[in-house]
């Protein structure tokens, strides 16, 4: 019989057989099963994924009822370090001014650059009472 | 940013809209949170790109919509800070864990086995031996560790858990098609995960050092930076497949590399020529404070990587085309890669009689404008606003008109030098390369 079809009925890939020939003395040593249809030919592999872990899950703070009378801080992350956020923001504060007057809005840059964190501002925000807040951008 | 917005939201408890640009703010709302954060922060998504937009185009998208919801920009501010939390906004506690991934994969042939790693994202998209349990067991023979160690938790990009054992670094060397005395090197390599990415076009370079070398036939000599080696080829694949499959790696879900970089097939993994160095230069690792005779590895990260062209010319030290061809470099730290017959010029004919003395060097002759080295966005996204804080000398260097001159690499110590090659040419790679910690190989036999 031809070796790489006996091998296929004894349930061994010939693949596996044509890269790793010691294979072959351990399938040909098996006593002989009576060939599955769905197994013959076929290759058991290990899994290579990982499972991942998954964090606790954190609520989100209560939002505000209105904007009105309250203090919004928009936070520059000083992403690309050369005042591009801040351009944003002052638009973003300029759309305020215009259409939601009652809101106070004031631009605080982050310290450090964009990787690294900045609690003393965070805690600055709310020592001042501050009631919301818009971070960015990131890209 | 979701970390920060999460700072704000949990201790002060007041809400957070976050900004992000179109290319990553999927990142934030989907796999951040899911493996990271485990917030539910509320983003908005700003057209990219934004950088080196005029301040017409700025306030065009603050006009414009929020790219994640579709609704006008400050329309969902406002909404992201004043609309009720949803229920599972409130979730708190622990989720139920993970489906754990089987050992096994069901039986299949080997076109579908190649067709399934590929759709998985488990490959290069050059095939892969199948990982059976046979060549697995095979190739764990090449370490004493037992399958089932856990060779690190925070595997996943960020750090995110994502444990991994012995067995799995096993599996993926075998797909690289890894000999097993290759697998201490396989498992130092994989112990550094998570490697660091970017949307920009960052890198691995791997280069390894001590007795291992030449246990495993690695190549330092000729050709050793192409596809002329097993050992150097399918190490270096095997960081590709580590990356992917352990840390998690998938191109628009948990990582945007607009180009990504072709050094990525192999991360540039060589051994030095130690035994061609010239008496006084110290190969790295010895460098680094360890003995000779450890085997370590060092993982670079970078972006560019400069081909001297062709050989040294008798006008020209080699010191001074590297002085050039460094002035392109952003001056955060560099590497060259140097033939054996370079370092000797260098020591004999230049004087350089050591690594560090080449280092000094070029730190106080290679220039650049200023106004070059902000052009440069990690520079200006790093250092920048350090500058902007007084921090010298970039505060200076802020001030200073576009043209005026720079001495940009201000610590030798970020200057390295490797050398590797056959002798056929004396060339030269000058690199921005940067070496994480040597790591120990013989940790992992």
């Amino acid at each position: 019989m031809d070796r790489r079809k006996m091998l296929a009925l004894l349930g061994a890939s010939p693949a596996l057989i044509a890269s790793a020939p010691s294979y072959a003395g351990t399938a040909s040593a098996a006593a002989p099963k009576a060939p599955s249809p769905m197994t013959a030919g076929l290759i058991t592999a290990v899994n290579p994924a990982v499972t991942p872990g998954l964090p606790k899950r954190v609520p989100l703070a209560p939002r505000l009822d209105t904007l009105d009378g309250k203090t919004i801080y928009l936070v520059d992350t000083d992403w690309g370090g050369m005042g591009q956020n801040s351009s944003i923001l002052e638009e973003m504060q300029a759309w305020f001014a215009e259409h939601m007057p009652a809101v106070k809005t004031i631009i605080k840059v982050k310290k450090g650059n964009f990787v690294t964190d900045d609690p003393a501002l965070w805690k600055e925000i709310a020592d001042a009472k501050g009631d919301g807040v818009v971070l960015g951008v990131a890209g | 940013m979701s970390s920060e917005a999460g700072e704000i939201e949990q201790k002060y408890g007041i809400p957070v809209v976050a900004a992000a640009g179109s290319n990553v703010v999927s990142f934030g709302i989907g796999p951040n949170f899911t493996y990271n954060t485990g917030m539910p922060i509320r983003y908005v998504g700003v057209p990219f790109p934004f950088s080196g937009q005029p301040r017409s185009v700025l306030k065009a998208y603050i006009e414009g919509k929020d790219t994640v919801t579709g609704k006008p920009m400050m329309h969902a501010i406002v909404d992201g800070l004043t609309k009720p939390l949803t229920a599972g906004e409130k979730m708190a506690g622990t989720p139920p864990e993970s489906v754990p991934e089987p050992r096994l994969l069901p039986a299949d042939t080997e076109d579908n086995l190649q067709r399934l790693f590929k759709e998985k994202g488990w490959t290069d998209y050059n095939p892969v031996i199948i990982p059976t349990q046979e060549r697995v067991a095979a190739m764990l023979k090449g370490t004493s560790h037992k399958p089932d160690e856990i060779v690190k938790s925070a595997a996943g990009t960020f750090g995110t858990r994502r444990p991994f054992t012995v067995e799995k670094v096993a599996t993926l060397a075998v797909m690289a098609g890894a000999k097993p005395e290759y697998l201490p090197v396989i498992l130092a390599l994989a112990s550094q995960v998570p490697y660091q990415d970017s949307t920009t076009s960052i890198a691995q370079m791997v280069v390894v050092n001590g007795p291992i070398r030449n246990e495993i036939g690695m190549n330092a000599g000729l050709g050793a930076l192409g596809p002329n080696n097993d050992a150097n080829s399918v190490i270096g694949r095997s960081m590709t497949l580590i990356h992917k499959v352990i840390q998690g790696y998938d191109e628009g879900v948990t990582g945007f590399a607009s180009l990504s970089n072709p050094l990525r097939y192999d991360n540039l993994c060589f051994a030095e020529n130690e035994e061609a160095l010239p008496q006084g230069w110290q190969p790295l690792h010895v460098q680094a404070g360890h003995k000779p005779t450890d085997s370590m590895l060092t993982i670079f990260t970078g972006w560019n990587f400069i081909n001297s062209t062709g050989w040294t010319e008798q006008h020209y030290a080699p010191q001074m085309l590297m002085r050039d061809y460094m002035s392109t470099l952003s001056g955060m730290g560099a590497t060259l890669i140097m033939d054996p017959s370079v370092a000797e010029l260098l020591d004999n004919v230049q004087g350089f009689a050591t690594k560090e003395k080449l280092a000094e060097w070029l730190s106080q002759n290679v220039q650049k404008t200023a106004g070059s080295y902000w052009g440069n966005a990690i520079v200006s996204s790093m250092l920048g606003p350090l500058g902007a804080q007084g921090l010298e000398p970039y505060a200076s260097w802020k001030k200073l008109p576009g043209d005026a001159v720079i001495k940009p690499f201000t610590n030798p110590k970020g200057i390295h030098a490797v050398v590797v090659g056959g002798k056929t040419a004396s060339v030269w790679f000058a690199t921005d390369f940067m070496p994480g910690p040597s790591v120990s190989i013989d940790a992992w036999r």
